[in-house]
C-alpha cells in the first residue's frame, strides 16, 4: 500500500524536491524488503525476464511456481506503468509471446522510457521489476550459416575456410536502429569445449587451422554493442572434412618430428664418438694443425745455441744476399747494443778518457758531447774547421753520405797533398777503410781502434768516430795496437806499422781509391767487408803487407763471423805478413776462435799478452769485452 | 585522417568521415557512462535501497525527443541534429560539475574520477563535431538553440551522505541514458544520410 502510494508519487512529476524526498526516505523504510526480485520466496510465482530483441517491443515471462499450495488455478495479471501513467495498465497480449508471458508490440514500447511491470493475482502481488526498454536489448540469433573454403595447406592438413552468416531478422540493422556485435565459437564434434573467437561487427568471419579430416561444429551469437550480454545462440553450423580425408594420405597428426630429430642425433654423436676415440692423434692432427716452428732454411736452431759460429758462418755465407743487409743493418744494430746503462762502462769511458787524454781532450769533450746523440755521430759541428783536423777528427762522425762524400773529396786531396809531403805511412787511399776514415778526419795522432770504441761509449757511430779518429790524412796509422793493459788500468800502446800502405799511392790509386771512395761513399755505413774487399782487389801487390794487414783489419773493423773465420783462415798468414814486415808488430792479432758471447781467443803472435782474449771488432767493445780488457 | 589545413576549401573532411568520428566519440561516451553508474552502483547505491530505474526524469525532459522507432524515422534529420545538439549542450554544465563534485565524494574511486572526467572532455568534442555536421548538413542555419538549464548542482552538494550519493545516482542514470540516446540517434542518422538507410 505504501509502497504503491511512494511510487505513484515517484512516477509522478517531480512537484518539489523536497516533499518528494521525504516521501522517497518513507517509501525506503516501508520498501526495504519487497523490492529485489531475488528474494521472492521459492514457489512463488516469479517474474524470470523481460527482454527486448530489437529495441521495439518487448516481453515479459514469469513462472507460475508451485501450484500444489493453491487449490484454484490463479489468473495472473501483470500490470505494467511507465513514467507518465497514472496508474497501472494491464498486458495488452499474454498469447503471442506464450504461455506466462506478456507481450508488449511496438504500440506500447517506448524506449528510454522508465517502465514496471508488476506479477499480481488479483490482491496479491508477488513480483515487481522496474526498467527501460533500451537496458534489456537480447538480439535474436543469427540466421544463415554458412561456409566457404578459403585454402588448404600445402601439406594438405590444415584448412582455412570463411563463416558467413546474416543478422537476426527482426532487429533492424539496416537503419541503424540497432547495432549487433557477433561472437563465433566452434569446436571439433567430440570435444566438450568451444573456442571463442573476438566479437566482430560484421556478418562474416575467417576461420583458420580446421584440421583435415575433423568435423566442427560452429555457432553464434549476437548483442547490441552497447550492452554485455549476449543474445540466444544461431543454430548449430556442421563442417565436416572427415569426407575429404580419403585422399589424404597423412591422416595422423604429425607433431613436431622429435624422435626423428633424436635418432638422427644419437646416431650422429656415435659416429663422431667414434672418430674421436679410434683415431685420436689424427683428429688432433686435423683439429690443431701443428705451426711450424721459425727457423730459418738451412740453419739448425741448436747450432747458434752451442755457439758453433763457423758452421753457422759458413751457411750464412752461403746466402750472398745475406752479407750486405749483415753490413747495414746488423752493425747498427750491434752498436746499438752497446748502449750504455752500465756504471761500470762509464768508468771506463773515463778510462778510456784517460788513455787519450794527452791527445785529444777536445775530442774526448766532443766525444761525450756526442753520447747524447741519439746514435748518429754528429757530435760536433760540421762546420768546424776542417784544417783542424784534430777536432774534426774526433767529432766528425756524421753518417750523412753527402758529407762524408765531401769531406772523403776534400780529404782525398788532403791526403795527397800529405802524403806528398810525407811519405810516411799514410793510410791506405787504397783502402777502403782508409778512405772511409781519410773522409771523416784527418786525426794525424794514432790511436788505438780500440780505444776509440772504447772510448766513445755511444754505440751508434763508435765505428764512424772511430774510423774518423782513426783516418790519418798522413801519418797517423790506423789503429795503434794495445800491446798490454797495466794493472792500473791504462793501456799501453805499441807503435803502429810504418809502412802502412798508405804511402804513395795517392796518384796512382786515386782512381780505384775514388772508386772505392765513392763506393764508400754510397755504402753509408760500413765499408768493412766486402767493400774493403773490392778495394783491396785494386791495390798492388806492394802492399800485400797492408793488403794483409789491412785486410785482416779491415776485416776485424767489422766483427762479423765471416771476418773472423776469414781472420781464422789466415792467422798464420797474418803473422807472416806481420812478421815479414818491417814492424813486427801487427795491428791486430787475429783471431783464433769465437766464444761468443764470451770473447774471442786470439793468436798469441804479436801480443805479448798472449792469455787475454782480445777482441777485435771494427772499432767497437762490447760491453764484455771492456770487462775483461779491464782489471 | 586527413589533415586539412584551415582556410583551404577544397581539402574537407568528408561528411561521412565526420559521421563516423560522432558514432565513435558517442559510442565510447555510452560506454564510458555505463561503466560508471555500475560502478557507482556497486559501490554506493547497494545497501542504500536506491529504486532504480524508476526515479524521477531527468533535468532536460523538456526536451521532446523520439521514443521509438517510428518516432525516429519520420523525424526529419536537420531536427534530429538540432535535438542532438540540444542534449549535448544540456550535458556541458551537470558534466562539468559532476567533475569537481564527485571529488568530494568520500573515497570515491579514481576509475570513477577518472571517467567523470573523460566523459566530460568527450563530451566537449562530440558537440564540436556535431556542430561541424550541423553546419555542413543545414549551412546557414544555427537551428533552434534548445537549451535546458539545470539546477541540480545543490542536490550534489548536500550535507545528507544518503541524500548526495542519491542526487549523483539520478545524475549517473540520466547520462548513461541520454548518451545511449545520443548514440543511437547519430547512428540512425548516419545510416540515413550517409549509407541510404542500408548499413
Amino acid at each position: 500500500m505504501i509502497m504503491k502510494a511512494s511510487l505513484a508519487f515517484l512516477l509522478q512529476e517531480p512537484r518539489g524536491m523536497d516533499l518528494w524526498q521525504l516521501l522517497f526516505t518513507l517509501a525506503l523504510i516501508c520498501a526495504n524488503d519487497s523490492l529485489p526480485t531475488s528474494e521472492v520466496p521459492l514457489g512463488e510465482p516469479q517474474i524470470i525476464k523481460c527482454r527486448s530483441p530489437e529495441m521495439e517491443t518487448f516481453s515479459c515471462h514469469w513462472t507460475d511456481g508451485d501450484v500444489h499450495n493453491h487449490t484454484a488455478p490463479r489468473t495472473m495479471q501483470l500490470l505494467y506503468m511507465k513514467r507518465g501513467d497514472e496508474e497501472w495498465k494491464e498486458c495488452p497480449d499474454y498469447v503471442t509471446a506464450g504461455e506466462n508471458s506478456c507481450y508488449f508490440n511496438t504500440s506500447y514500447t517506448s524506449v528510454w522510457i522508465p517502465y514496471c511491470v508488476k506479477l499480481a493475482n488479483e490482491n496479491k502481488v508477488f513480483d515487481e521489476k522496474c526498467f527501460s526498454v533500451d537496458e534489456i536489448v537480447l538480439p535474436d540469433p543469427p540466421i544463415n550459416l554458412n561456409w566457404t573454403l578459403l585454402n588448404i595447406s600445402l601439406t594438405g592438413i590444415h584448412v582455412d575456410i570463411q563463416v558467413r552468416w546474416e543478422p537476426p531478422p527482426t532487429a533492424d540493422v539496416r537503419k541503424g536502429w540497432v547495432t549487433l556485435e557477433y561472437e563465433l565459437q566452434y569446436k571439433e564434434v567430440n570435444e566438450t569445449k568451444w573456442k571463442e573467437l573476438e566479437p566482430v561487427c560484421s556478418t562474416t568471419v575467417p576461420l583458420y587451422s580446421l584440421k583435415m579430416g575433423r568435423d566442427y561444429e560452429i555457432r553464434i551469437q549476437s548483442r547490441q554493442r552497447t550492452s554485455e550480454k549476449f543474445g540466444e545462440f544461431s543454430e548449430t553450423l556442421f563442417v565436416s572434412f572427415s569426407m575429404a580425408s580419403e585422399t589424404v594420405l597423412c591422416a595422423e597428426e604429425i607433431q613436431f618430428p622429435w624422435l626423428f630429430i633424436v635418432i638422427f642425433g644419437t646416431c650422429g654423436l656415435v659416429v663422431v664418438m667414434f672418430l674421436i676415440l679410434f683415431s685420436k692423434q689424427r683428429l688432433k692432427m686435423l683439429i690443431l694443425p701443428p705451426i711450424p716452428a721459425p727457423k730459418i732454411k738451412g740453419i739448425d736452431p741448436d747450432l747458434l745455441k752451442k755457439g758453433k759460429l763457423e758452421e753457422v758462418n759458413s751457411i750464412l755465407a752461403s746466402h750472398d744476399s745475406y752479407k750486405p743487409q749483415l753490413y747495414n743493418d746488423d752493425l747498427w744494430v750491434e752498436f746499438i747494443e752497446l748502449d750504455i746503462d752500465d756504471p761500470d762502462e762509464k768508468t771506463e769511458g773515463s778510462d778510456t778518457d784517460r788513455l787519450l787524454s794527452d791527445a785529444h781532450m777536445k775530442s774526448h769533450s766532443c766525444l761525450g758531447v756526442k753520447d747524447d746523440d741519439s746514435g748518429r755521430a754528429s757530435c760536433c759541428e760540421p762546420d768546424m774547421p776542417e784544417t783542424d783536423f784534430s777536432a774534426s777528427d774526433t767529432c766528425d762522425g756524421t753518417s750523412d753520405t753527402d758529407q762524408s762524400k765531401k769531406i772523403s773529396e776534400k780529404e782525398e786531396t788532403l791526403l795527397c797533398l800529405d802524403q806528398k809531403d810525407n811519405n810516411k805511412s799514410f793510410t791506405n787511399l787504397d783502402d777502403p777503410a782508409n778512405q772511409q776514415l781519410i773522409s771523416q778526419s784527418e786525426d794525424n795522432q794514432s790511436r788505438p781502434p780500440f780505444a776509440d770504441s772504447i772510448e766513445s761509449p755511444s754505440p751508434v757511430p763508435p765505428v764512424r768516430t772511430q774510423l774518423s779518429n782513426q783516418s790519418s790524412v798522413t801519418n797517423i796509422d790506423f789503429y795503434a795496437q794495445v800491446s798490454d793493459i797495466t794493472p792500473a788500468g791504462s793501456v799501453v800502446l805499441s807503435p803502429g806499422q810504418k809502412n802502412k800502405t798508405g804511402r804513395a799511392q795517392c796518384e796512382a790509386h786515386t782512381e780505384p781509391a775514388a772508386q772505392c771512395q765513392s763506393n764508400f761513399t754510397m755504402d753509408n755505413a760500413y765499408f768493412c767487408e766486402a767493400d774493403v774487399k773490392k778495394c783491396i782487389a785494386v791495390t798492388s801487390h806492394e802492399e800485400v803487407e797492408p793488403h794483409v794487414q789491412d785486410q785482416s783489419f779491415n776485416e776485424d773493423t767489422y766483427f762479423t763471423t765471416e771476418s773472423l773465420t776469414t781472420t781464422a783462415v789466415n792467422p798464420s798468414t797474418a803473422t807472416e805478413e806481420a812478421s815479414s814486415s818491417e814492424m813486427p808488430v801487427p795491428d791486430y792479432t787475429s783471431i783464433h776462435i769465437v766464444h761468443s758471447p764470451q770473447g774471442l781467443v786470439l793468436n798469441a803472435t804479436a801480443l805479448p799478452v798472449p792469455d787475454k782474449e782480445f777482441m777485435v771488432s771494427c772499432g767497437y767493445v762490447s760491453t764484455d769485452q771492456l770487462n775483461k780488457i779491464m782489471p | 585522417l586527413p589533415i586539412c589545413p584551415s582556410g583551404s576549401v577544397n581539402c574537407q573532411v568528408s561528411l561521412g568521415e565526420l559521421f563516423d568520428r560522432a558514432v565513435k566519440l558517442s559510442h565510447y561516451i555510452h560506454f564510458l557512462s555505463s561503466e560508471m553508474f555500475n560502478e557507482f552502483d556497486e559501490r554506493y547505491a547497494q545497501g542504500r535501497g536506491f529504486i532504480t530505474k524508476a526515479v524521477n526524469g531527468c533535468h532536460n525532459a523538456s526536451l521532446t525527443t523520439p521514443e521509438d522507432k517510428e518516432q525516429a524515422q519520420q523525424i526529419h534529420h536537420e531536427d534530429l541534429l538540432n535535438l542532438v545538439l540540444g542534449v549535448l549542450r544540456s550535458w556541458n554544465d551537470p558534466l562539468l560539475h559532476l567533475v569537481t563534485e564527485v571529488q568530494r565524494i568520500k573515497e570515491a574511486p579514481d576509475t570513477i574520477l577518472w571517467k567523470a572526467v573523460e566523459i566530460e572532455e568527450q563530451n566537449k568534442r562530440l558537440l564540436e563535431g556535431m556542430e561541424k555536421i550541423v553546419g555542413r548538413v543545414q549551412p546557414g542555419d544555427t537551428g533552434n538553440e534548445v537549451y535546458s538549464r539545470w539546477s541540480g548542482l545543490p542536490s550534489l552538494q548536500l550535507a545528507d551522505e544518503d541524500s548526495r550519493l542519491f542526487a549523483f545516482y539520478n545524475l549517473l542514470h540520466c547520462g548513461r541514458r541520454d548518451s545511449h540516446k545520443i548514440d543511437n540517434y547519430l547512428k540512425l542518422l548516419k545510416c540515413r544520410l550517409i549509407h541510404d538507410s542500408n548499413c
